[in-house]
């Protein structure tokens, strides 16, 4: 099996999809930082204006202690981590395209453990991709936002730590889907669709119909929820009692409405990521390499 | 694990893609320490069946081992069997040296293995040049080196000649028979017998997915038949001499000859002088290894010749 990964590992690091496909997750992870910055700057201007001194009231602290930068944050990372999603999302949809997958599987001990050490590769692959990420948006938001508006040391740790997570599960989700559609462009198309437009018309029909907690089960849902419930937890641990009617709006700027808890969102993630990735691990089992 | 052997075994070999049966109950074995040529018309069954040995086609029905033992059953692949499907199966941008250190990882064997076997196949100078480059016969070659790299027990090529030129055809020859002069095992798969004629010392013959002939290429030569073709000047007075001379087979041919089987152009000629029949011409003909394998696999796919005559009968057609 280290064979095997270490063969995996080779794979990725000799083309130059890696840094082809960081390059432009950097600069929208910068740009979304900087975005962030600017935008929770003019909220926070907005909001000290003596015309909204109530909605400050129900948070307990003056606006320009609100740790506004929080959801830009959330939002960048979810928006940011398609692009691990899509080289994910090549892995074993290019091998199967390029007719790579002959050797491969002629050179493992069965196709099993060639898919499982790519998983694991791509594992170290989307963690890489979330540190990344951290990294640029983190630039980003220091430079456009006031220090009191950027969360303390436990906040950035926590961020840091859902980020990567958040990036390794959209990766593995990648993985999954490209083992199931083995065609290069349908699998990316399929991935952006779902998570750029079909996800959200749903997640609009769903708080139409008034069932919002159903989102958090959603792939989408439950991803957003793992960064966006981290983000509201965080601000609200630094402003008073908020109301829950207040809260669920918190929710919605962070872009996770409906999701459930942190931790409970990763694993509603996961789990969706194992299904695809089974699917497309049987899909390949059966598969005639002609 | 594996016993070692180096045999491969195909036995009841059958595979359904839908309703088109693409290989039927094929069987054979190919035996260390000689070259085996895996023979048959393009759509007999030839790459499936390399594919099901490999474990990269599932079989209907039948089972094909190497070693004893299924592929899956292999352990560690690469190190008993390389194969060489096809000139594809690269990624355009990587390099040939970086192509094989995957796989050398993948395997287990040290990189080091990667420039030997470049070396060996004679990619040694192109080795980080990337493989989108190559020409074909580059990237046979290259197949080849991939194959190599667990220096296998048994190697499997499906026609590896496809785009190497006549120099890299000799070099491949060389190879694969010293390669079985090892002891190991090789199987070659080929459309064309004067390709790989002068390489194997074994053929499997198939057509439409069965086996036509298994056996040395020796004894397929020795079934060759030759006869002698003389135009006398008399028909019936040299067709008696011939029989009292104990030549049993003779026929007439549409043109006015006499076809002679078992005996040489030299005998007949003496018996037509001791019958006093004169001899206006006389040759000998022979039925080649090529029209041989052709007779074995003839009907798939053959269509209809553009001369109003199928030229393989001109002959008298002798099956």
């Amino acid at each position: 099996m280290g064979n095997l990964v270490g063969a995996e590992l080779r794979k990725t690091t000799t083309t130059g999809l890696w840094w082809g496909l960081l390059i432009p997750t950097a600069v929208l992870a910068l740009g979304w930082g900087l975005a962030t910055g600017l935008l929770g700057q003019f909220f926070v201007d907005f909001a000290s204006s003596g015309d909204v001194d109530e909605v400050s009231d129900f948070l307990g602290v003056t606006p320009d202690q609100w740790k506004v930068s929080l959801f830009g944050m959330a939002r960048a990372i979810n928006i940011s981590t398609i692009f691990p999603m899509v080289f994910g999302a090549m892995a074993i949809s290019s091998e199967i395209s390029r007719r790579t997958i002959t050797t491969t599987f002629l050179t493992a001990p069965s196709r099993m453990h060639a898919l499982l050490a790519k998983m694991l590769v791509y594992v170290l692959w989307g963690a890489i991709y979330g540190l990344a990420i951290m990294a640029f948006v983190s630039i980003g938001v220091v430079i456009t936002s006031d220090a009191g508006q950027l969360p303390d040391a436990g906040g950035w740790a926590m961020l840091t730590l859902v980020c990567v997570l958040s990036s390794i599960l959209m990766t593995m989700l990648g993985v999954g889907v490209g083992a199931l559609i083995p065609n290069v462009a349908g699998a990316v198309v399929l991935l952006l669709l779902y998570f750029l437009v079909i996800e959200n018309v749903l997640h609009g029909v769903l708080a139409y119909l008034e069932v919002p907690a159903v989102i958090g089960f959603l792939p989408n849902g439950s991803i957003n929820g793992l960064t966006g419930a981290v983000a509201v937890d965080l601000f609200l641990s630094s402003a008073g009692v908020v109301p829950t009617e207040i809260e669920d709006v918190l929710r919605a700027i962070a872009g996770a409405a409906g999701a459930q808890d942190w931790w409970l969102s990763g694993i509603v993630f996961l789990a969706w990521a194992g299904v695809v990735f089974a699917g497309g691990w049987a899909v390949t089992q059966s598969k005639d390499i002609t | 694990m594996h016993d070692g052997s180096g045999l491969i075994a195909v036995q009841n070999l059958t595979k359904q893609f839908g309703p088109v049966t693409a290989v039927q109950n094929l069987s054979f074995t190919v035996s260390p320490g000689s070259v085996t040529g895996f023979l048959g018309p393009n759509g007999a069954g030839k790459t499936t069946t390399l594919r099901m040995l490999l474990g990269l086609v599932k079989p209907t029905g039948g089972t094909a081992t190497i070693n004893g033992r299924p592929f899956h059953q292999l352990g560690q692949p690469g190190r008993v069997v390389g194969a060489v499907l096809e000139a594809q199966g690269f990624h355009p941008a990587r390099s040939a040296r970086n192509h094989l250190r995957v796989y050398a990882a993948a395997i287990g064997v040290p990189d080091a293995q990667a420039d030997q076997v470049m070396g060996l196949v004679g990619l040694g100078s192109a080795a980080d040049r990337k493989v989108g480059g190559f020409s074909l016969g580059m990237k046979q070659r290259l197949a080849l080196a991939t194959a190599l790299l667990g220096d296998p027990q048994v190697l499997v090529l499906d026609e590896p000649a496809n785009g190497l030129d006549p120099e890299g055809i000799a070099w491949l020859r060389t190879f694969l028979q010293s390669y079985a002069r090892m002891g190991r095992t090789v199987l070659i798969s080929s459309h064309l017998l004067a390709e790989v004629e002068q390489t194997v010392d074994q053929v499997v013959i198939i057509s439409r997915g069965q086996t036509m002939f298994y056996g040395p290429l020796d004894q397929l030569r020795q079934s060759q038949q030759r006869r002698v073709l003389v135009q006398p000047s008399d028909i019936n007075a040299l067709a008696n001499a011939l029989r009292t001379a104990g030549v049993q087979v003779i026929e007439q041919l549409p043109d006015g000859r006499l076809a002679v089987s078992g005996v040489d152009s030299r005998q007949v000629a003496d018996i037509a002088l001791q019958a006093g029949v004169s001899v206006y011409g006389i040759q000998e003909e022979t039925v080649d290894l090529e029209r041989l394998f052709f007779q074995l696999t003839s009907g798939q796919y053959a269509g209809y010749a553009p001369a109003q005559q199928n030229p393989y009968q001109q002959q008298g057609g002798w099956a």
